[in-house]
C-alpha cells in the first residue's frame, strides 16, 4: 500500500479523549526554553495490518516507525485508530536516504519512532512526539553500541542536511546509549488539503 | 515448634554438612505446612540473595498486574542498557553470563511482560530480571514486599550492577526472609490467578541440581536457584503427592574456588527431607 492510502485529519477535530493525549497544536516548552507547537495534523491508521502494508519508503514501512511498549499511553496503545503526525513521511524518506548511504538495513527499535505526546518516556517534551526522530539500534548485522559504530554512522546520517540532528556518543549520562538517534527537527507538516484556520 | 526433637537433630545434621562441605556459613529456614513445623538455622543471617532476588521481582511483577498498573500480555522494549543504582551511569548485562541467550535476540524489538518474567525465573535471565525491574520500578518492589510483610528481603537494585557493587549496594537476604518471600506467594497476597501462574512458572525452573536433586523423584519444587562467586543458594517449595508441601531457603556461602557448593545444598535439601518425613538417608536405602 502506498502513502496516497493515508488519510489526514485534524487533530483539533478529534475526540476529547485523543486530543487529551495528543495535544494537537498546543505549545511545549523544551528543555532549553525553546517553544514548540505539537503537531496538528495525523494520518489515521485503521489496523495494525495496515500500518505493516503502508509502506512510506521502499524499505520502510509505516508499523516499524509507530511500534511502541506499554509506556505509551493505552488509548493509544491496545485499540485503533491509531494517529501519526504526518511528517512521519518525512523521516521516512531520510530513512531511506540513510539507508542507501550505508548499503545496509536500517532497524529502529520499539519507541524509537513516533511516541506520543502521553508516552512516558519523553512525552511532549521529546521530539519523537513529531513523529521525526528515529532510535537506530542497528544497521545490517552491527549492534550500535559502542563508540566506533556509532560515530561511523552518525558522520554518514548528518553529512545528508543541514537540518539533520544525530545526537554525539560520549560517556555523559543521555550520550552513552543503544542507539543512534537521528531527527529532523520540529517539522510540522500540512497535508495539502488541510485548513490550518481553526 | 511442634517438634523440639526434630528440630535439634535437624540443626546437628545441618551444622555437621556445612562442616564438613567447608561452607563459610549456611542459613536455612523451613516451614511444614503439613504439621506447622518451623525451623531456622541463622535465619537472620543476611547473605547476598544473587539471583533468588528474582523471586522479588516475580511478586511485585504480578503484583503490579493485580492492581492495573500493568498487563501480563503488554509488551516491553527489550533493551540492554540499565542505570546503576549507585551513580545513574549506564551499563549493560552480558549475554555470556544469561541462561537465556534467546532474548538477546529480540533487542530493539519487545517482548510479552509475561514472557519476560518466565525468562527471568526459568532461565534466570539477568536481562529479563533488569528489564523488569527497570519497568516496575525498585522503590514499588520494595513497596510491595512491605506490604506482603516480607521481612529479611533488601532489594535495591538490578543485577549486574557492578557500580553499586562496588559502594556496597548490593541485593541482600536472610533465610527466613525469603522463606516469607515464598510464603506470601503461596498465601493470598495475589489474585487466585497470580498466584497460580507465579508457581507454574517456579515449578518450570530449569536448575534443578539443588533442592529438587536431593529429593525423591515423586517430589516437584517450585523453585529459584541463586549463585553468584561466594553465594550458592535454592529457595522453593516442596510439593509430595502424599502430604501437603513445605517451603524452605537454603543460603550458603563458600570460598569462591570452592567446589561442590550446589551438591551441598542438596544434601541439606535431602536432609530437611528425611528430617521431616522421618526416612532413612538415601545412602541407606535397601
Amino acid at each position: 500500500m502506498t502513502p496516497e492510502f493515508l488519510r489526514p485529519i485534524d487533530g483539533l477535530r478529534l475526540a476529547e479523549e485523543y486530543r487529551a493525549l495528543l495535544r494537537p497544536d498546543e505549545r511545549e516548552a523544551g528543555a532549553n526554553g525553546t517553544v514548540h507547537h505539537l503537531p496538528r495534523f495525523f494520518y489515521e491508521i485503521s489496523t495494525w495490518q495496515e500500518a505493516h502494508e503502508i509502506r512510506l519508503a521502499p524499505h520502510f514501512t509505516l508499523a516499524e516507525l509507530m511500534l511502541v511498549d506499554c509506556r505509551e499511553a493505552r488509548l493509544l496503545l491496545s485499540q485503533f485508530p491509531h494517529y501519526v503526525p504526518c511528517a512521519i513521511v518525512l523521516l521516512a524518506r531520510f530513512l531511506e536516504a540513510f539507508r542507501r548511504e550505508v548499503d545496509a538495513p536500517v532497524f529502529i527499535s520499539a519507541n524509537g519512532g513516533y511516541r506520543s505526546a502521553a508516552h512516558q518516556n519523553g512525552g511532549a517534551k521529546s521530539i519523537h512526539a513529531w513523529g521525526t526522530a528515529a532510535n537506530i539500534y542497528r544497521i545490517g548485522d552491527t549492534f550500535l553500541s559502542d563508540t566506533k559504530s556509532m560515530e561511523k554512522y552518525r558522520m554518514i546520517a548528518a553529512s545528508l542536511g543541514p537540518a539533520v540532528f544525530v545526537r554525539q556518543f560520549g560517556r555523559e549520562k543521555g550520550q552513552t546509549s543503544d542507539h543512534l538517534h537521528i531527527d529532523l527537527g520540529y517539522v510540522r507538516l500540512t497535508p495539502r488539503e488541510c485548513s490550518e484556520a481553526s | 515448634m511442634s517438634s523440639v526433637d526434630v528440630s535439634d537433630g535437624l540443626r546437628d545434621e545441618l551444622e555437621a554438612l556445612a562442616v564438613k562441605n567447608k561452607a563459610r556459613s549456611i542459613g536455612v529456614a523451613l516451614h511444614d505446612l503439613e504439621t506447622g513445623f518451623r525451623f531456622s538455622l541463622r535465619g537472620d543471617r543476611w547473605f547476598h540473595a544473587a539471583s533468588t532476588i528474582k523471586v522479588a521481582v516475580l511478586l511485585a511483577v504480578f503484583r503490579a498486574a493485580d492492581q492495573g498498573r500493568l498487563r501480563l500480555d503488554d509488551s516491553l522494549h527489550v533493551r540492554n542498557r540499565f542505570f546503576s543504582a549507585a551513580d545513574g551511569s549506564p551499563f549493560r548485562v552480558t549475554p555470556d553470563r544469561d541462561a537465556t541467550p534467546e532474548l538477546y535476540a529480540a533487542i530493539g524489538r519487545t517482548a510479552k511482560i509475561s514472557t519476560l518474567a518466565h525468562a527471568m525465573i526459568v532461565g534466570s535471565s539477568n536481562l529479563a530480571a533488569n528489564l523488569l525491574l527497570d519497568f516496575v520500578g525498585v522503590e514499588y518492589a520494595r513497596t510491595v514486599l512491605r506490604e506482603a510483610q516480607v521481612d529479611g528481603v533488601e532489594l535495591r537494585r538490578g543485577v549486574e550492577d557492578h557500580g553499586a557493587h562496588e559502594q556496597g549496594i548490593n541485593n541482600e537476604a536472610t533465610a527466613d526472609g525469603l522463606l516469607s518471600l515464598l510464603s506470601a506467594i503461596r498465601r493470598d497476597f495475589l489474585t487466585p490467578e497470580s498466584k497460580r501462574e507465579v508457581i507454574r512458572i517456579l515449578l518450570e525452573q530449569r536448575f534443578n541440581s539443588m533442592i529438587p536433586a536431593g529429593l525423591p523423584p515423586h517430589a516437584t519444587v517450585a523453585h529459584k536457584t541463586g549463585e553468584i562467586s561466594t553465594a550458592c543458594h535454592d529457595i522453593g517449595i516442596v510439593y509430595l503427592p502424599e502430604r501437603e508441601p513445605y517451603i524452605t531457603a537454603i543460603l550458603t556461602e563458600f570460598d569462591p574456588d570452592r567446589e561442590g557448593r550446589r551438591e551441598t545444598v542438596a544434601a541439606i535439601s535431602e536432609t530437611i527431607y528425611r528430617s521431616l518425613l522421618q526416612t532413612k538417608p538415601k545412602s541407606n536405602d535397601p
